[in-house]
């Protein structure tokens, strides 16, 4: 799991066409530097923003000897962070002398973004490098003196911090260690305001509780933790997911489903694993609500191994053969319990009968409850009375439409109503536009346009009416919002 | 040894023996002491100091827990149990790494699912559920609860039943009563939509009677609508619900409203 939503985090394959034309990444680095430098002084996040996606593009062309010699240009020489920071570099022998850290000294305090700048690409670097102690300790030097800076503009720059904070720790295996810091780092965010460092915190926080399976305390947090308009996509698909797996823990599995397959569909396609974990979820808790996804579900790009265990699961349920069930788990029941689906799936027994019985009710309009037995290959010691408990259970939680004979040991099947004379297909043919509704209205809150395109063509004024009508919308849509839910 | 500790052990000592006594109220006052002692201890949970003697006193005071989780059973006071529960159960998870494993862990957590389990409280039963190993997963103890909540799931009432006969702990028998009668109500409300009518002495097998007038007293308590003659219950037939032929006008205005407005919006 560790490494399939992690793959996330890598950059789509935008650096190709910046790549040729360029002379170094020690130059690029130098670019985004001078990029959050100008960024900082005109307190711009967006530029902020952009150059973490530039850094993310470098990310594999990173070497230690670019490194030291970035630091060297970006921090004082001779500075403490400057030593303290170069100690986590690797030495390496063929380490050229930079010409630029010479002449070009800058500023004797460098600004605190350029700070966590190079703390960010130091801690990257090493645990590309795979060097997770020493990234361990970058980190959590890093943290320490985030806690103390308390600017708009460090905000994106330290929400990237602790998504590496928590990876280093999690690669080693040690994520409890930091759930007390995260909390605190959560805290300290909320009190700034800092509505991105929240997202992200929280999301870690999840993470780090179901890392250890401990959902209710997950759930109390989410619950209890203010939520508002997701800032990032990446972090709310995952929060997403998180909360799609509380849901399916604690059986709610209406809304489980919901953020599954949302989270499934906001996510970047890059983000393979994460679409996998997130499709593999899905489809046991589709299975959980009686339905059979498609055939397409399984067959989407690239996914079609990883989802072959749940195709045959599937399979097992929606012919309703608990024998095949069976052995379909036993078969992948390493992979289940990598996945950590194993119990879920236990619950899905339960299901299978009932899919058999429902199977059942249609074809026979009467049959003996010894045969009821026989089909479903219930093994026990009184399969008969089993069946029969098992019937009137099922009628009473409405999956058939039959009743029992107890007289004479068998169970006959209603006939089936005319479905078009009852309100059902009004009732989904409403849900389906809701849907569609909604994903508009989604769509259209969602457009963003660049600003200062048009300023010039706008007058004041003009420009003044237009965000008004424009938050008008706004506010109408959101109103209605309520109102329909 | 720490004279604090001393009071501890000593305190508890005179618990236990209350206890092989059966004397559950003089039980009762000294955990209540041994509560408040234990809170003098500073390397017990929420703290978790490492002091000198932690693992000792971590040790004491799980002991201590333990009893009053089996006292509560005894006494069968579920609030006391839950309440118990909830102060042990750090000293399973959190301190796993500095104490020997507790030979009651098991029976204990078994127990907390059963209790979960008669409650209804399913959500809960699975978050603990997902606590466990697979090897705790594969203890009698916990099997027991996990293949009760299956069978009740599918329906398997008499499965859960006979359950009551292979408890794997003594102290599960005060549950597994518990059980039996949510069971009974289970049975009665599916047999309610599931037949149209049983004869008294199938019905008394059913709902697990041990006689024809505890039944008809049971009918008059919960389910006073059903009708008894001629020795056969019949079920009310009121289940069967019409399909609605009445148009539902209010609410397909409501929508087709609400329709032309998101076009109005879009175009």
């Amino acid at each position: 799991m560790t490494q399939d939503t992690e793959m996330k985090e890598l950059p789509a394959p935008i650096s190709s066409s910046a790549a040729p034309t360029s002379p170094s990444t020690l130059q690029h680095l130098k670019e985004i530097v001078s990029l959050l430098e100008t960024g900082a002084y005109a307190r711009e996040v967006r530029r902020i923003v952009r150059a973490i996606r530039l850094t993310m593009a470098l990310r594999r062309k990173l070497k230690a000897s670019v490194l030291s010699s970035f630091l060297n240009f970006a921090l004082p020489p001779g500075s403490d962070l400057h030593s303290r920071l170069s100690s986590f570099i690797p030495k390496e022998d063929d380490y050229e002398m930079d010409v630029d850290s010479a002449t070009q000294a800058p500023a004797k305090h460098p600004l605190p973004e350029i700070e966590i700048f190079c703390y960010l690409v130091l801690l990257i670097f090493l645990i590309d490098q795979k060097k997770y102690d020493e990234a361990k300790a970058c980190a959590s030097a890093s943290i320490a003196r985030l806690k103390n800076l308390n600017r708009r503009t460090v905000d994106v720059l330290a929400s990237r911090l602790y998504f590496y904070y928590s990876l280093s720790y999690e690669l080693t295996g040690d994520l409890a260690e930091i759930r007390g810091n995260l909390l605190a780092l959560h805290r300290i965010a909320t009190l700034r305001h800092d509505e991105l460092g929240q997202e992200t915190l929280l999301n870690l926080l999840l993470r780090n509780y179901l890392h250890y399976n401990l959902y209710d305390q997950a759930e109390k947090l989410r619950s209890k933790a203010p939520r508002f308009e997701a800032h990032s996509n990446q972090q709310f698909c995952r929060y997403l997911f998180y909360l799609g797996k509380i849901r399916t823990i604690q059986l709610e599995y209406t809304d489980a489903k919901e953020s599954l397959l949302q989270a499934a569909r906001k996510a970047p396609i890059a983000a393979l694993g994460f679409r996998v974990q997130c499709n593999k979820w899905a489809i046991i808790v589709r299975l959980l609500l009686g339905e059979i996804p498609e055939r397409t579900v399984f067959m989407q790009k690239g996914m079609e191994t990883a989802l072959r265990p749940y195709f045959e699961l599937t399979n097992a349920v929606r012919i309703g053969d608990l024998e095949l069930f069976r052995t379909v788990a036993e078969k992948f029941s390493s992979t289940f319990s990598s996945d950590r689906t194993n119990n879920l799936i236990v619950r899905l027994r339960h299901n299978v009968i009932r899919t058999g019985l429902r199977n059942i009710s249609i074809s026979y309009s009467r049959i003996s409850l010894a045969d009821v037995a026989k089909k479903l290959r219930l093994d026990s010691e009184n399969p008969i009375a089993d069946a029969e408990s098992i019937v009137s259970k099922a009628i009473r939680d409405g999956a058939i439409d039959a009743t029992v004979d107890h007289m004479n040991g068998w169970m006959v099947s209603k006939e089936t109503g005319d479905i078009y004379s009852t309100s059902e297909p009004q009732i989904a043919f409403n849900s389906r536009i809701a849907f569609c509704l909604n994903m508009h209205n989604e769509a259209v809150r969602a457009l963003r346009f660049p600003p200062n395109s048009h300023k010039e063509k706008e007058s004041a004024e003009k420009r003044r009416e237009r965000q008004q009508q424009e938050q008008e919308l706004a506010k109408h849509i959101a109103e209605e919002d309520d109102d329909d839910f | 040894m720490d004279p604090k500790l001393t009071e501890v052990s000593q305190h508890f000592e005179r618990f236990k023996a209350a206890l092989v006594r059966h004397d559950y109220d003089s039980c009762n006052n000294l955990l209540s002491q041994l509560k408040v002692l234990l809170t003098g201890f500073r390397s017990l949970p929420p703290l978790f100091e490492d002091t000198p003697n932690a693992v000792h006193e971590l040790t004491v005071a799980r002991d201590i827990y333990e009893h009053a989780v089996l006292l509560s059973v005894k006494v069968e006071d579920q609030d006391a149990f839950e309440r118990d529960f909830f102060q042990l159960k750090p000293y399973y998870t959190d301190a796993r790494n500095r104490l020997p494993p507790s030979a009651q862990e098991h029976p204990i957590l078994g127990l907390n699912l059963l209790r979960l389990l008669v409650q209804n409280r399913i959500a809960e039963f699975h978050t603990e559920l997902e606590l466990l190993s697979t090897s705790a997963l594969e203890n009698p103890c916990i099997k027991h609860a996990v293949e009760l909540e299956q069978s009740f799931m599918e329906g398997a009432y008499n499965r859960v039943l006979s359950a009551r006969q292979t408890v794997p702990h003594e102290t599960f028998g005060y549950f597994m009563d518990l059980l039996a009668k949510t069971v009974r109500d289970e049975i009665a409300g599916c047999s309610e939509k599931a037949y149209d009518y049983l004869s008294i002495s199938d019905a008394r097998q059913m709902l697990l009677f041990s006689s024809d007038q505890e039944l008809l007293d049971y009918v008059k308590e919960e389910h006073p609508e059903w009708e008894i003659t001629n020795d056969v219950v019949y079920f009310q037939k009121a289940k069967e619900s019409a399909p609605c032929k009445e148009i539902p006008s209010l609410q397909l205005i409501n929508q087709t409203l609400s329709y032309a407005r998101e076009l109005e919006r879009i175009v």
